[in-house]
């Protein structure tokens, strides 16, 4: 399979981790596509939305589908983003026909990017050796808005030596929820605590999700209570860097 | 302009189509029921601990006392019984029973005769008439249903009576219980503790 | 600091609290979890439901009219109320009229909305509150916690107590039974000897007249049975157009809320006493309450009105399992709460609710009429942004933020000196604290950024 991929990288993956940009790469390429990184792009445009900023929120989308509208595809490391852009652009133009059309054609080639590979790829990593025991994190937006629950395991399970445990609650939020860990860092604090409990009663090595904020928000606890946990972004292990630092160990 | 008008101007649509309603019917999901084994189905959520009922079985009507006997003396309760003025109990013989028509606030034992049973969920249907008062079922302790086994019918749809309502249609499906407290659950809370159905074959 | 985040804070700081709410709201989800599966397609169930919510409220005008005609044919009096106010007014007329000393009520929530419990007080008429956990609230003197368990912030502990201090004949053992024995030992007098008994409705029927309520103790048959006269008090969007309809409805409310197959006790009243009944009340009288309904109908929370109060949201609610009922400051809690109480007591005091939500959309998931309530509360938000209502620093950033990412080439310039700045702080590969985010370091490390952005390292890349 060949496709014409647009990657959306989005602005946490683009400031605090690029190596899950990277990692993307690496998969879609393996998977047969190519990978091209739009320069228009910036953030979809979430924190805006997510405040009530409405008119924030329709110019990063209008700037967010004018630069990925050419491309065959649109992959997104991320399933809250990918959520934003395939959900909820065409609610953004209630009473505009023409922007309406221009996003749902966006949102309809949108896509996670582990979703992406498992299920319009038909791939898996091959090779791919990584000695350790994990657990998975669903986080919610990929969970709830696009289905993203077996794909990552399925990739996952292609990687020799990797040993998948369940995670008590992995549904549960981890109380990221964008900027709410911030305007309410109380609650936000007392939820990600229980995550983090919860995480490190498994035993695991590895912590695995498919987005960047919930795992800053779950690897940050764990650093902080001292546990020993690694962080990664599920795609790092599927392109086969596992291997590197994980979230907040020093390259 | 009165609140009713008021309330009802802001309310203004088109005339709902009987049609419609009737449609979002259709098909209903709901658990699955086996119509030939209704009464094994029925008993079985009867036991179920949301409804924790137990039961007994009598052949015909005059059977009736001698199992209320049963229980009772089981239960370690006194030959005492408040019983509606329904004229289907008259071909019974009482002579062993202290009976009385009205519920006392603390009423020990009450029968009465439920008109359906639903296998869906355990529940027993009842409607208040002349013959069928209704406190006396949720004042007392214990709360002997008669039921016949006939009148065991699938799923709630088949409860309502058509035509015109009586005052209260009710269902029953268990004792009185709360979960109010922790989410802990806990029998008796204000009505009956103890619910027995006796099943009538004839 | 507003309302919200002081009552946030003192909840937090309650471990008691914490303890009590996962114990019921705990069970709760699990009983629910079991329920759900037993049941064969409750996706479906869940699309039907909330497709016979919606039909009615398309045609809710109609409907109550039905509704009001078949109540008065079978003896009952319909009443109407735009507000709280003048539904607290009506009833209380009427128990003056009827001559009432003492009301035994059945839980109502839509009781506690229109303030009914203390316009009780104030015009002089006893209230006898008859479920367990609204007979707690009231010894307390509080308000409820929860729709579905209204003490539900009380352990066992503290409930022992109140009972000891409070009820004529408290238990002796110190078990959970004991103190409902006490409560039942209590109340049961009180229920007998109450001129008139007030309830709540879970359904009107339109077809029949009937009111159907709910309960497990069977504590609204005991108080509305014996008094002389009962009055329902219900929100105009409680109808549903047959008796089948609301049965549908029943299966959905008692699995969602306790996992049960049904309530205990399901009862439908049609009008008072009939010629030759031996028990019932001489008057019914149906209270219709708007309330803000009909403007939430008009004002895009339509779909708000197909809640039928089951709790789901609240105990699924990652936020309310944290902070409890009483933080959200309104009648009703959790999700549903934190979309009804900006309608009902305005935005302005209201506007953290919407914001205290994760949008991890648990609740929509369980809902068992699918109100997409994620949906709704970002259209709070959105109003609140529309209003004026948002903090000047929460404007003013995402005003700046959006200037920049609105101009990639100079966003890339902002991205690289926001990396170089956190670079400076991190020591190790973590950042313990940082200005302007404190709200993120108090509690958690943040992981120091790599040397350059992605698109800074694509772009040399490329160019190899």
């Amino acid at each position: 399979m060949t496709a014409n991929v647009a990657l959306f990288v989005t602005c946490l993956v683009d400031i605090m981790r690029p190596r899950i940009g990277f990692a993307a790469i690496r998969a879609l390429e393996a998977a047969g596509c190519t990978v091209v990184v739009p320069q228009g792009q910036t953030c979809c445009g979430q924190p805006a939305l997510n405040s009530g900023d409405r008119s924030h929120a329709v110019a990063l989308a209008k700037q967010t589908i004018e630069a990925l509208e050419p491309y065959e595809a649109v992959v997104v490391p991320s399933g809250s983003c990918a959520g934003t852009i395939r959900c909820h652009y065409p609610e953004l133009f209630d009473d505009d026909a023409a922007w309406r059309a221009r996003a749902q054609a966006v949102a309809a080639k949108t896509f996670e990017v582990m979703a992406y590979l498992d299920e319009v790829c038909g791939w898996k990593p091959e090779g791919v050796i990584l000695p350790a025991t994990a657990i998975y994190h669903d986080s919610c937006s990929g969970l709830r808005e696009l289905g993203i629950k077996a794909q990552p395991r399925r990739l996952l399970k292609a990687i020799d030596g990797l040993s998948m445990t369940p995670l008590p609650g992995a549904e549960t939020c981890c109380g990221f929820g964008g900027t709410f860990c911030v305007k309410y860092p109380a609650i936000s604090n007392a939820i990600v605590s229980e995550k983090a409990d919860a995480i490190d009663t498994t035993g695991a090595d590895l912590l695995l999700a498919g987005d960047l904020g919930c795992l800053m928000n779950m690897a940050g606890k764990l650093h902080r209570k001292g546990s020993k946990v690694r962080a990664y972004h599920a795609i790092e292990l599927i392109a086969g860097m596992g291997d590197g630092p994980a979230i907040g160990e020093e390259a | 302009m009165s609140a009713r008008n008021a309330i009802l101007a802001r309310l203004k649509g088109p005339v709902p189509v009987a049609a419609e309603a009737a449609a979002l019917l259709d098909g209903p999901e709901r658990p699955a029921v086996d119509a030939a084994a209704l009464e094994s189905e029925f008993l079985a959520r009867l036991a179920l601990p949301s409804v924790n009922a137990s039961h007994d079985r009598i052949a015909s009507l005059a059977d009736l006392p001698a199992a209320i006997t049963r229980y009772l003396t089981d239960q370690q309760e006194p030959l005492t019984l408040c019983c509606p003025p329904d004229p289907r109990l008259a071909a019974c013989d009482w002579s062993a029973f202290t009976l009385h028509a009205d519920a006392a606030a603390d009423e020990g034992a009450t029968l009465a005769i439920a008109r359906r049973g639903i296998a869906e969920t355990g529940s027993l249907i009842f409607e208040t008439s002349p013959i069928a008062p209704m406190l006396p079922n949720f004042l007392t302790l214990h709360h002997i249903v008669l039921l016949a086994i006939r009148d065991i019918s699938p799923h709630l749809e088949d409860a309502p009576l058509p035509g015109p309502q009586p005052r209260a249609h009710y269902w029953i499906t268990g004792v009185s219980g709360t979960t109010d407290i922790e989410g802990t659950y806990v029998r008796g809370a204000h009505g009956p503790r103890f619910l027995h159905v006796i099943l009538l074959q004839e | 600091m507003s309302g919200f985040t002081d009552r946030v804070d003192a909840a937090l700081a309650d471990p008691i609290l914490k303890i009590a709410v996962e114990r019921t709201a705990g069970t709760a989800e699990a009983k629910r979890a079991i329920a759900i599966d037993a049941f064969p397609d409750f996706e479906a169930a869940r699309t039907r439901a909330a497709a016979i919510k919606d039909h009615v409220i398309a045609h809710l005008g109609a409907y109550l009219e039905q509704f009001e005609a078949s109540a008065i044919a079978s003896g009952a009096q319909v009443h109407w109320a735009q507000t709280a106010d003048e539904a607290c007014r009506i009833v209380i007329d009427i128990c003056k009229a009827a001559g009432a000393r003492t009301v035994a009520r059945s839980k109502s929530m839509l009781g506690e909305e229109i303030g009914l419990p203390h316009a009780l007080e104030e015009a002089g008429i006893v209230r006898v509150e008859t479920d367990l956990a609204e007979h707690i609230i009231q010894l307390a003197d509080e308000r409820p916690s929860h729709i579905i368990w209204p003490a539900m912030h009380k352990t066992r502990e503290q409930v022992s107590a109140l009972f000891r201090a409070k009820h004529a004949n408290p238990h002796e053992e110190e078990t959970i039974a004991a103190m409902a024995q006490s409560a039942r030992r209590e109340l049961r007098g009180a229920m007998l000897g109450a001129d008139v008994g007030i309830s709540g409705a879970n359904f009107l029927i339109a077809d029949s007249g009937a009111v159907c309520t709910v309960t497990n103790e069977g504590n609204a048959e005991l108080s509305l049975v014996p008094p002389r006269v009962h009055i329902v008090t219900a929100g105009i969007e409680k109808i549903v157009p047959s008796m089948p309809h609301a049965i549908h409805m029943l299966r959905m409310l008692a699995r969602s809320a306790t996992g049960a197959a049904l309530t205990q006790y399901t009862t439908f009243y049609t009008g008072p006493k009939r010629v030759g009944d031996r028990d019932g009340p001489e008057q019914m009288h149906i209270v219709l309450v708007d309330n803000g309904r009909t403007k939430m109908r008009e004002e895009g929370l339509a779909e708000m009105l197909r809640c039928i109060r089951c709790g789901a949201c609240m105990n699924h609610c990652v936020v309310f399992r944290q902070i409890g009922g009483h933080a959200y400051g309104g009648t009703y809690p959790g999700p549903m709460g934190a979309v009804l109480t900006p309608a009902l007591d305005g935005l302005a005091p209201n506007r953290d609710l919407a914001h205290a939500c994760t949008l991890n959309g648990k609740c929509q998931e369980v809902c068992p009429v699918k109100i997409p309530l994620p949906t709704l509360l970002k259209g709070w938000r959105e109003k609140s942004w529309h209003e004026g209502l948002e903090p000047t620093s929460m404007r003013w950033g995402l005003g700046v933020w959006a200037w920049f990412a609105r101009r990639p080439a100079l966003y890339r310039l902002g991205t690289a000196l926001a990396i170089r700045a956190m670079r400076l702080i991190g020591r190790t590969g973590w950042i313990a604290s940082l200005p302007l985010a404190s709200g993120w370091t108090k509690h958690r490390d943040l992981p120091k950024p790599a040397a350059r952005s992605f698109m800074a390292q694509y772009q040399q890349e490329q160019r190899k």
